[in-house]
């Protein structure tokens, strides 16, 4: 019997491994489509690394071109200059001072006098301002040629008239003065006319009073104003050896600085020369050369004229010296007020230490050297401890990045302050405590908060908040807040509200999630042992998910030191180091930040300049501390993990 | 001995003062999550009340029309001397100066406030059209390789590090990769490279200089792009992961290969949750100032981007017949500069001085601003409640 045949069929093996596969360019179509995803993937590992190629691109020159700024500054002498004229500063400040004494104690008795004149003046400025419609009207007929029929003059006089007595009549008139001088000055008002150039007789009276009281309370305290303007006048003939200098220096840097552009062109010009095929072209560019040429400054000649001043800058440094000390030692104690006597005894206290820094610097002039190289150490920490950010000066520019680090830090921390126990709490209660209805409102609207842009917080800030801290600041019972009554309206405290606000969302998300990994388990624990909820959301709950809050808060820190919109338009924007020596109260002056100087300067730069280097430099330390930061979270985060179960 | 019976009852409540301090407590930290609640109603409703009036008008058709269809200009406001105010163009200035003769007795001008908002309105959403772009095509790519490719290891680990990096960098440090990277070493295509240019290559019909895209639409949108980006890499991951594996394994068990998976298995279903996630981007996108401040954006610009002195085509033939020329416009487009109204925002509150006049200004356009952008994310918000309904694994 014949076997059935089996029907031929390949075999197994090659059924299973037949390889169906198309290939491109002898490549696996799936693992290029793989590779396709994969190099999207790396799009963000890519964007990272190229963020830190072009942000050092333009900005690592700057070292050495800040290097090649600050040798040009000693070698012209401008340092030299500084070494005195810095400390000399201070001069300014205690005098000022000074000043404030003297007036604090001339308020004392002069004061009632002046309120009283210039609240009059004031209600003269403002019946001005109700009238001048018609009183220009008036003014301006009364000029034309031929003159206007009297009549029509008539008119335009009793209109004026109205005006005048319709505006006295609306003034509310402040209590300094008594009825019947109200009374007088309602009437005075009333006849307020363009035509009439002497004061109302009353006004005259007031402005008489007060120049009498002011006299006699100098007369009073004459020994006072008299050390001021004698302490003022001590610093002229030391001032004026350093202006001299100055000048010099300064010229000598210009010299410096034309040359070297001239000679960069000339050696550009010569290159190109030497490319060029043309032999015209080449004949031009070679005669552009010459003409770019100027004879290089002597620098070690021209700082021998400064250097050689230095035993009299010294001879007069000992002698304002001497005379500031002996000032400080006749300087009257009687001053009108406590406040005034504190000031006098802080400038008696402040001038030995300032004339001890005169001497210290004027010691310092001989260890100077002109030719001293700059060393790259120096340049980083000028930049990095460096004290002032100048630009834009006609002396010389200095890019210090303490104050604009110092502004950004403030601010942030005050931030922080506010928006931690405002984020945390409404964690703790929308995962804890809050019905599902609630949850629906709460949620929604803290996380609306961050589609809000931040320009228009920082509208915001310009348009409401600054006028409303400002108003509560001079509310009387509220005096005792250090820094009250507040001088601006945008200052660090006005920043920091508003990105406390702007940093809500993040740190309220991401401390809800902490919570809410919190293990079921440790809950039911708590529950079990009798604990009551409020004993289980603070002493089981939250400590599990402290790692998960702290991070959030590190993150928050992260966004407010890296917002820019909100800083740049609220923080007052003035370059200065706050001055912590005013206490708590530091908080409402203005500063600037690192990156509200980027957004506010760099458009005004020309690509390449040291300013331009300087500001992208700002942006590397912005992009490394963000980095900072971040690193920061994800290890505080993962150091407190073991409560994950 | 036995123990003394006492009077007091052993189920009484605790008296110790715990219920009391409970309640307290709970109502400190409600007091305290509604502060957050309070302050933000209160100032929207600041906003809408002096913005609302800028926007709209009592009148038919009820919005103010000319301050949504009209370019910034400058205000001009005529006093007369019966101090009657006038508000005007340049335009208008000189015949109602005319009109009014000897009446005439003051003029101020206030820089950006007359007119409307359109330039900015146009500007800001050829940007966010450029930005959504070119990170939805990067992002969710990054996306689809984390959620169905990658294999834990370095390289996973390396990806994930950058994505939460990115999204911590400040906005104005991004802008100043965008002005190095897009507006001054960007490739371009041009015919003879600029002194600027990094490095050029020549590829015979033209030379391919990186020489960067000047400030422009597009170096703007690039630089918004990589801003949004790790917002929408994580938005499109967890819609991806939130398809249930149970998809892959049918799929995959039928033959499909990975990259049919993921085009007929997961896509489908996560496209929905992608876009809507994407239109946060869209809103973050809209709203930043840093990034555009020195790539894109112009404090003033009295044209549209489409409003350029050319010479109009040949109006016998059809568009198509000189595509290359209406191309090469269309693209021109792009390669403009242009306002945005959060720049226009900025300079309007910052870089003029304050008056009732620019006031209005300022504040008709935060509200147009906030609507934009607040009807953005709550659109995303309930898209993303009502796709949570429909799918339901």
């Amino acid at each position: 019997m014949d076997r059935p045949t089996t029907p031929s069929r390949p075999p197994l093996r090659s059924v299973l491994l037949r390889s169906r596969k198309h290939t491109v360019l002898g490549v696996d179509p799936q693992h290029l489509i793989r590779w396709f995803f994969g190099g999207n993937a790396s799009i963000a590992v890519i964007v990272l690394v190229l963020i830190m190629i072009f942000l050092l691109r333009e900005g690592i020159d700057f070292l050495p071109t800040y290097r090649h700024e600050l040798q040009t500054y000693r070698r012209a002498g401008l340092e030299f200059c500084d070494i005195i004229d810095q400390p000399l500063q201070q001069n300014q400040t205690l005098s000022s001072s000074l000043r404030q004494a003297i007036s604090a104690s001339l308020e004392t008795l002069s004061k009632s006098a002046r309120d009283r004149r210039d609240a009059a003046f004031l209600l003269k400025r403002q019946i001005e301002d109700k009238t001048t419609r018609t009183s220009e009207s008036l003014s301006q007929a009364l000029e034309k040629t031929p003159p206007l029929p009297p009549a029509e003059l008539a008119k335009l006089r009793s209109e004026v008239q109205k005006a005048a007595a319709a505006a006295s009549a609306s003034l509310t008139y402040p209590d300094l003065f008594s009825a019947a001088e109200r009374e007088q000055l309602q009437r005075e008002f009333a006849a307020l006319t363009p035509e009439v150039t002497d004061l109302p007789p009353l006004l005259q009276t007031l402005a008489a009073d007060f120049t009498a009281k002011d006299r006699e309370a100098r007369t009073k305290f004459a020994s006072l104003v008299q050390a001021q303007e004698e302490f003022e006048a001590a610093t002229e003939p030391l001032q004026a050896v350093v202006d001299e200098l100055k000048q010099h220096a300064q010229e000598t840097k210009e010299n410096a600085v034309e040359f070297e552009v001239l000679e960069t062109n000339r050696l550009r010009l010569l290159e190109a020369a030497a490319k060029e095929k043309d032999p015209d072209e080449k004949a031009s560019l070679i005669k552009e050369a010459s003409a770019s040429f100027t004879e290089a400054v002597n620098l070690a000649e021209r700082i021998q004229a400064i250097t050689s001043r230095a035993t009299e800058l010294r001879e007069q440094v000992e002698k304002y010296a001497q005379v500031i000390e002996k000032a400080a030692a006749v300087l009257p104690t009687d001053a009108g007020t406590g406040v005034a006597r504190t000031m006098v005894n802080d400038v008696r206290e402040g001038i030995p230490v300032h004339a001890q820094a005169m001497r210290k610097a004027a010691a310092q002039l001989d260890s100077w050297r002109w030719d001293k190289p700059v060393s790259i150490f120096t340049v980083i920490g000028a930049f990095f401890f460096g004290t002032s950010w100048i630009t834009n000066s006609s002396w010389q520019d200095f890019f210090g990045f303490v104050p604009l680090l110092s502004g950004s830090l403030v601010i942030a921390f005050i931030a922080i302050l506010i928006a931690t126990p405002v984020s945390v709490v409404a964690a703790i209660y929308t995962n804890q405590f809050a019905s599902e209805r609630e949850k629906e409102l709460i949620k929604p609207v803290i996380e609306f908060i961050q589609a809000i842009p931040s320009v228009v917080l920082g509208f915001i800030g310009i348009s409401l908040v600054g006028n409303l801290i400002k108003d509560v600041s001079e509310w009387s019972w509220l005096q005792w807040v250090p820094g009250f009554p507040i001088q601006e309206r945008l200052n660090m405290f006005n920043a920091g509200c508003l990105l406390a606000f702007m940093a809500v969302p993040t740190m309220f998300s991401l401390s809800e999630d902490a919570l809410n990994n919190v293990p079921r388990a440790y809950i039911d624990a708590s529950d079990a042992l009798g604990a009551t909820k409020l004993q289980t959301v603070f002493r089981v709950i939250v400590p599990a998910g402290i790692s998960g809050i702290l991070s959030a808060i590190l993150l928050g820190l992260g966004r407010v030191i890296g917002e820019t919109m909100v800083v740049l338009l609220v923080a007052g924007n003035r370059i200065a180091i706050p001055d912590f020596s005013a206490g708590p109260g530091a908080i409402f002056q203005p500063a600037h930040t690192l990156t509200g100087i980027i957004a506010q300067e760099l458009g005004e730069v020309s690509r390449g300049s040291s300013h331009w280097q300087a500001l992208f430099m700002v942006g590397i330390v912005l992009f490394a501390i963000s980095l900072l930061v971040n690193w920061c979270a994800r290890a505080v985060a993962r150091r407190f993990e073991p409560h994950k179960a | 001995m036995s123990p003394v019976p006492t009077t007091e009852n052993p189920f009484a409540g605790d008296n110790s003062g715990i219920q009391k301090r409970e309640t307290i407590a709970r109502w400190a930290l409600r007091v305290g999550s509604y502060i957050v609640v309070i302050i933000t109603v209160a100032i929207m409703l600041h906003i809408f009340i002096k913005g609302a009036p800028v926007t709209f008008q009592s009148k038919w058709p009820f919005v103010n029309t000319q301050f949504l269809t009209e370019l910034p200009a400058t205000l001009h406001v005529i006093e007369d001397k019966q101090g009657n105010h006038y508000e005007t163009d340049v335009n208008g200035a000189d015949a109602i100066k005319k009109k009014l003769g000897d009446n005439f007795r003051a003029e101020k001008t206030i820089s950006y406030s007359g007119g409307g908002i359109l330039g900015p309105i146009v500007g800001t959403a050829l940007l966010v059209i450029v930005s959504v772009g070119v990170a939805l095509f990067l992002g969710v790519a990054c996306a689809i390789y984390l959620s169905e490719y990658a294999k834990h290891g370095k390289f996973l680990e390396l990806v994930r590090l950058a994505i939460l990096n990115l999204a911590g960098v400040p906005s104005v440090v991004f802008g100043l990769f965008g002005l190095g990277a897009f507006v001054l070493t960007a490739p371009v295509f041009v015919d003879v490279p600029a002194d600027r240019s990094v490095f050029a290559i020549p590829l015979g019909f033209t030379t391919l200089s990186f020489e960067g895209w000047d400030t422009c639409v597009l170096s703007g949108g690039f630089t918004l792009a990589f801003v949004i980006l790790p917002v929408i890499i994580t938005a499109s991951e967890q819609c991806l992961q939130a398809v249930p594996q149970g998809f892959r394994e049918t799929s995959m068990a039928l033959g499909a290969t990975r990259w049919q998976t993921i085009r007929y298995s997961v896509l489908p279903f996560a496209t929905p949750g992608i876009l809507t996630s994407s239109i946060l981007g869209i809103a973050r996108a809209a709203g930043e100032t840093a990034p555009i401040m020195f790539t894109a954006a112009l404090a003033f610009k009295d044209k549209l981007p489409w409003q350029k002195d050319l010479p109009p085509l040949p109006a016998d033939a059809s568009i198509f017949a000189h595509w290359d020329q209406s191309v090469s416009r269309f693209l021109g487009i792009f390669t403009e500069s242009v306002q945005a109204l959060p720049y226009h925002i900025y300079t309007l509150a910052a870089k003029i001085p304050q008056n009732e006049y620019a006031e209005r200004a300022q504040y008709g356009s935060v509200f147009v601003f906030l609507v934009l952008v607040a009807s953005l994310a709550a659109s995303s918000v309930l898209l993303r409640k009502r796709l949570r309904a429909k799918y339901r694994w």
